[in-house]
């Protein structure tokens, strides 16, 4: 049996894939919040870890060329599978109502975010896309770098400018806590899609991914309201 | 009226087994796959004689009724399955477990039949265990025992509650493995309608798959019956609603001999009736009885809740009758001691048909998490069907029919008067006398199928040029339009009653006159009415829709019409054997003392039926009972 | 003591796999409260009959919870509102006066239906063919007690031997996956030392025989968990997803 190929054909192989490939995304997320949080120290904190990161080309080339693919892997094995469920019930049942909430079981948990995986995942797809273009690919050191004060702050300037904007920094939210919800069911799904825990300590392991979630979700979010915040101060204070 | 004879090998009892497979005859292997072997049934016995048959190389189809041979009614046995492993240091032997099986089948089996169980059954854990069924253990990693109704020594192997289904998954497993290589092929949701018999010789089978209705023939080399039992006579026993007579009942009406039809067992520890409506009576394992005490207040029409009842007023009654072996006497006497406190006027609960089994006691001396443990799907069970919780209020137990030891008449190798028709487990009458042991039907259906079977059936094989069974043969055609024209007119009477109401009517009165204890005078009325009903079923019977896809009050509407027609026989069966014997018990035969009272002289035989045409009486042929190894007493509990 | 209520069902009617299917109403009056779910059914049905209509077919049989054959979709749930509860078990004693009873098939590519609540489940008898066994032939197995199993070994296995195979966890899956019952079968053989020998074929042959079967595949939803009437566990599934990764002869595990 030629292996590598007939797993990931396989349902479990591909989930296997999908969970793989999630872990790295997680990871990435992970750095990426992290490297978020130099916010707080200022625009010298912030764009001189930009710089940093800008100083490790070529070398990144290479990491985001492999996070694009593990990213449209993710995507792929993802559609895969998607579709196949669908075509596994044809037919829907009439009543719909979730297992575990019957009379006499504890329920199981995550049923909720479980079943938003494939509408969280897309808004995060439709999120990224906007994020590359708002942040990524955008020049810094032009207008939307310029604060209020009419001086360039570079990238930590275009953040401001970006999520300055209420409507940015709802949607912004929005999407974090679409990773956040996405991230609490990942998690989790990653430990079980490879067998790494038994019965007795997935419950934990359950929690723990909830918890991660939520905080990753929050931690995201705060950059935002603490960039509102900061507004709202500077207008009361003026310049 | 001839005398049988089941060819019993020569020579002491402890060797005719090993002598016998010694100069038996064999099939040369190259030769095996040109034979056809149809198996009808796929529980115990079924699936483990398909499989190992498959094993050897014979070429196997296996009927079943059911989606899947998964879903056979062994898997319901809850308790366990006997085997002389001596684990515990007991003092158990082959014997022994061969002597309690003669002795708790009342004197009424064949000791080298019963000798060759006992015998095999170590095999049967080996197997098992290799296959993987997880028997409980100990903390040891060392198989555990516990002790079950009618022996002194713990020699029952256990898989919780659900050691039938361990095994038949088990048997299941090892069916799939050779459907999966292509060995075998398996027939679900087929039900046989007939038995054909060429020149004497069972050459195939008729059968009708559930789905299209179709009736196809099937031929064969030898044909092996695992149907099970027909304690669904009595409408409402522990049987699983589809478990039937009918191909038993059919393959006797082609010529096999039906043998002590009227040996019903009547399972004593069931949830009492509770409603017109009842669909089926549900067991509760009887080992419950190792550590449940059972009582009745001692005062007729005390209607206390059982709590209020002091112990200076509970008449522990088996404890009293039988201090030797207390609530662990064999199930007919429990059976019936429960019957004859009820019919006192002292049964408990809304219809005065229970008493208690009380596991107060045990849960106070041994903690209610031990009891958890050995118990407590049972109990689940229990408070899902009752509403009851068994932790703190005693169950209600009633005796139900659940096992039938009568069966079609096999020889020492298994096959019936009929060359090449074989039956195994519980279809056939071999191995459990009057009465049956607990743990011993699982014992008995996979020796049949696992190591007896195997054996017995190249003797008959090797002589028969392989292949000769053709449907073309006009006796499959025959067969197969008559099948299909009673099928027809089943659909064809447009009457009012449904399958079900002449089922409950035949079921009550064979429970009344033909059930825990039977006297003259009732048979005699059973007798004359069942025809009664039956003529009525055929005038009045009403199934709606068609022969031609899957219709369930169709197949309803044919088990019944068997069991009509069986049910005749069961009452004459039982009218003739003016004795009591373990589960057969005629109120005219009895000691002083009440208890039941063999007859030895006149009755220590096998009454083997034949039959003899539609309106005309059956004719019995006996196989004599030789008892050269154990002697014979009345069977003592005390 | 006994109470009547009185109930109106819809059930799903279809002729066979060829028909479209439809819901129908029934009253099912003066239903005695214990009554198990099956034998309200019997009494729907023999009314019907009386009236000569077709009953509704419905799989059943041991009518204690063991066999598998029975279930339903009851008000959206397989086998209905109670945990570790088979339709057969499922007491009306659970239902209210006037409730009105919504009762389907289960639904799945991999269960097509045969008639009206009654489907066609031989895929999971197709999965077993392709693995589900020890391949020990009758008389070759060695003494009992040759090989001690660890206690907790062999009562986790038991816990996962405990499946009927009725479906419902098919019948729960969002996804109509049938992971639950090959892990538990997987899990079942794989943690006893008798099933180590074939662990990797098994698990192999069987996720193999699934996936052709046009089941779909596991989100970790865990609805299969919540519905099982046997409460097997989804940790058998992690077990198996480890077992099936660790059974694939990656490019750099093959033997040249």
């Amino acid at each position: 049996m030629n292996g590598s190929s007939s797993h990931s054909r396989s349902s479990i192989g591909k989930k296997q894939l999908v969970a793989a490939t999630g872990l790295f995304l997680i990871l990435f997320v992970v750095a990426h919040l992290a490297g978020n949080l130099f916010i707080y120290g200022g625009p010298e904190a912030f764009n001189g870890y930009a710089k940093k990161l800008v100083g490790l080309r070529p070398g990144l080339y290479f990491l985001e060329a492999a996070l694009l693919v593990v990213f449209l892997i993710h995507l792929d094995a993802t559609a895969r599978l998607v579709l196949e469920n669908l075509r596994a019930r044809p037919t829907g049942y009439r009543q719909g109502a979730p297992a575990g909430d019957r009379q006499g079981h504890s329920a199981a948990g995550g049923s909720f975010a479980s079943r938003l995986m494939p509408w969280t995942g897309a808004v995060i797809v439709a999120f990224v896309i906007w994020h590359l273009l708002d942040f990524t690919f955008v020049d810094r050191d032009g207008p939307a770098g310029i604060l209020p004060d009419g001086r360039s702050y570079g990238l930590f300037g275009v953040v401001y400018n970006s999520l300055g904007n209420p409507v940015h920094c709802v949607l912004y939210i929005a999407a974090m806590l679409c990773v956040g919800t996405h991230l609490s069911h990942g998690i989790q799904s990653f430990i079980q899609t490879f067998g790494l825990v038994g019965e007795r300590r997935l419950p934990a392991v359950r929690r723990i991914s909830n918890a991660l979630g939520i905080a990753i979700a929050l931690a995201y979010s705060s950059i935002p309201i603490y960039v509102q915040l900061s507004f709202w101060v500077f207008s009361r204070r003026g310049v | 009226m001839e005398t049988l004879n089941a060819k019993i090998p020569a020579g002491p009892l402890k060797d005719k087994w090993i002598s016998h497979k010694d100069k038996i005859k064999l099939v040369n292997p190259a030769n095996k796959r040109k034979y056809r072997v149809i198996v009808v049934g796929t529980g115990l016995a079924g699936a483990s004689a398909a499989a190992s048959l498959a094993e050897l190389g014979y070429n196997v189809e296996a009927f079943c009724f059911q989606d899947s041979p998964r879903r056979a009614h062994s898997i319901a046995a809850q308790g366990g399955i006997n085997a002389a492993k001596n684990y515990p240091n007991d003092g158990d032997s082959v014997y022994r477990l061969f002597y309690d099986t003669i002795k708790g089948g009342d004197f009424r089996s064949r000791e080298a039949n019963v000798y060759r169980l006992a015998e095999v059954s170590n095999g049967i854990i080996d197997q098992c265990v290799a296959q993987g069924v997880p028997f409980a253990r100990e903390y040891s990693g060392y198989l555990d025992n516990r002790s079950f109704g009618g022996a002194q020594v713990s020699r029952t192997f256990y898989a919780r509650g659900q050691t039938g289904q361990q095994l038949l998954l088990g048997a299941y497993s090892a069916l799939m493995k050779e459907a999966g290589k292509g060995t075998l092929k398996i027939h679900p949701r087929t039900e046989m309608l007939d038995l054909v018999v060429v020149d004497g010789k069972a050459t195939g089978i008729i059968a009708r798959c559930l789905l299209t209705g179709k009736t196809s023939a099937h031929a064969a080399d030898a044909v092996v019956l695992a149907t099970g039992g027909y304690a669904n006579v009595f409408y409402l026993s522990t049987n699983a609603k589809a478990s039937n007579v009918t191909a038993i009942w059919r393959a006797h009406k082609k010529g096999a001999f039906f043998a002590n039809p009227c040996y019903t067992q009547i399972h004593p520890t069931c949830i009492p009736v509770h409603g017109d409506y009842q669909s089926k009576l549900t067991l509760m394992s009887e080992s419950l009885r190792n550590d449940g005490r059972v009582w009745v207040p001692k005062n007729k029409g005390d209607s206390r809740p059982p709590s209020a009842v002091p112990e200076s007023d509970r008449d522990y009654f088996l404890e009293r009758k039988y201090p030797g072996f207390g609530n662990l006497v064999p199930r007919d006497l429990a059976s019936r001691n429960a019957k004859e406190q009820c019919d006192e006027g002292k049964g408990v609960g809304p219809t005065g048909q229970a008493v208690y089994l009380d596991l107060g006691e045990s849960i106070g001396r041994l903690g209610r998490d031990v009891i958890r443990e050995r118990y407590d799907n049972l109990f689940e069970m229990y408070e899902r069907i009752t509403g009851v919780d068994t932790y703190k209020e005693p169950m209600m137990i009633y005796p139900a029919p659940h096992y039938t030891m009568g069966g079609l008449w096999v020889d020492y190798n298994l096959m019936s008067n009929l060359p090449g028709l074989f039956v195994v487990g519980e279809a056939n009458f071999s191995d459990h006398g009057a009465n049956r042991l607990g743990a011993s039907a699982l014992m008995q259906g996979l020796a049949d199928g696992y190591f007896i079977l195997p054996y017995t059936i190249g003797d008959y094989l090797a002589i028969q040029p392989p292949g000769k069974a053709d449907t073309e043969h006009p006796a499959f055609a025959q067969a197969r339009e008559a099948a299909a024209r009673r099928t027809g007119d089943l659909l064809q009477i447009n009457g009012k009653r449904t399958p079900d109401e002449f089922h409950r009517e035949l079921g009550r009165l064979l429970w009344d006159k033909c059930g825990m204890s039977r006297r003259e005078d009732g048979l005699k009325e059973a007798l004359k009415k069942i025809p009664a009903v039956r003529e009525e079923f055929w005038k009045d019977l009403r199934v709606p829709g068609s022969g031609e896809e899957l219709n369930q009050a169709l197949e309803r509407a044919g088990r019944v019409a068997d069991f009509l027609e069986f049910a005749e026989l069961m009452v004459r069966d039982a009218l003739h054997r003016r004795e009591s014997c373990g589960g057969h018990f005629r109120e005219e035969s009895r000691t002083s003392e009440g208890e039941a009272l063999r007859d030895d002289e006149n009755f220590s035989y096998v009454a083997a039926w034949e039959f003899k045409g539609a309106g005309r009486d059956p004719v019995l042929h006996k196989e004599p009972l030789a008892f050269e190894e154990v002697h014979l007493a009345t069977r003592n509990y005390k | 003591m006994a109470k009547t209520i009185n109930l109106i069902l819809n059930v799903w009617r279809q002729k066979g796999a060829q028909d479209k299917g439809r819901f129908e109403v029934y009253k099912a009056d003066g239903i005695d409260t214990d009554m198990s779910f099956l034998e309200m059914l019997d009494v729907v049905n023999e009314r019907l009959m009386k009236e000569g209509k077709e009953p509704i077919a419905f799989d059943h049989d041991c009518r204690e919870g063991i066999c598998g054959a029975c279930g339903a979709v009851v008000n959206g749930r397989p086998h209905g509102p109670m945990a570790k509860t088979t339709l057969c078990q499922l007491h009306m004693r659970r239902f209210k006066d006037n409730d009105t009873v919504t009762i389907e098939p289960w639904r799945a590519r991999g269960f097509p239906i045969v008639k009206d609540l009654v489907v066609d489940r031989s895929a999971f008898d197709r999965i077993m063919a392709s693995g589900g066994f020890i391949s020990v032939k009758t008389g070759s197995a060695p003494e009992a007690n040759a090989v001690p199993v660890r206690r907790r070994d062999a009562e986790t296995a038991m816990d996962a031997a405990a499946c009927i195979g009725c479906g419902a966890c098919v019948a729960a899956c969002p996804n109509a996956s049938a992971m639950l019952f090959v892990g538990a079968k997987v899990s079942h053989f794989g943690l006893l030392p008798q099933g180590r020998v074939e662990a990797k074929e098994r698990v192999r042959g069987m996720v193999a025989r699934m996936d052709a079967e046009g089941f779909g595949n596991c989100s970790n939803h865990y609805e299969c968990e919540a519905a099982c009437p046997k409460g097997i566990s989804v940790s058998t599934i992690a077990r198996m997803n480890r077992e099936y990764l660790s059974s694939q002869e990656m490019i750099w595990t093959k033997e040249s």
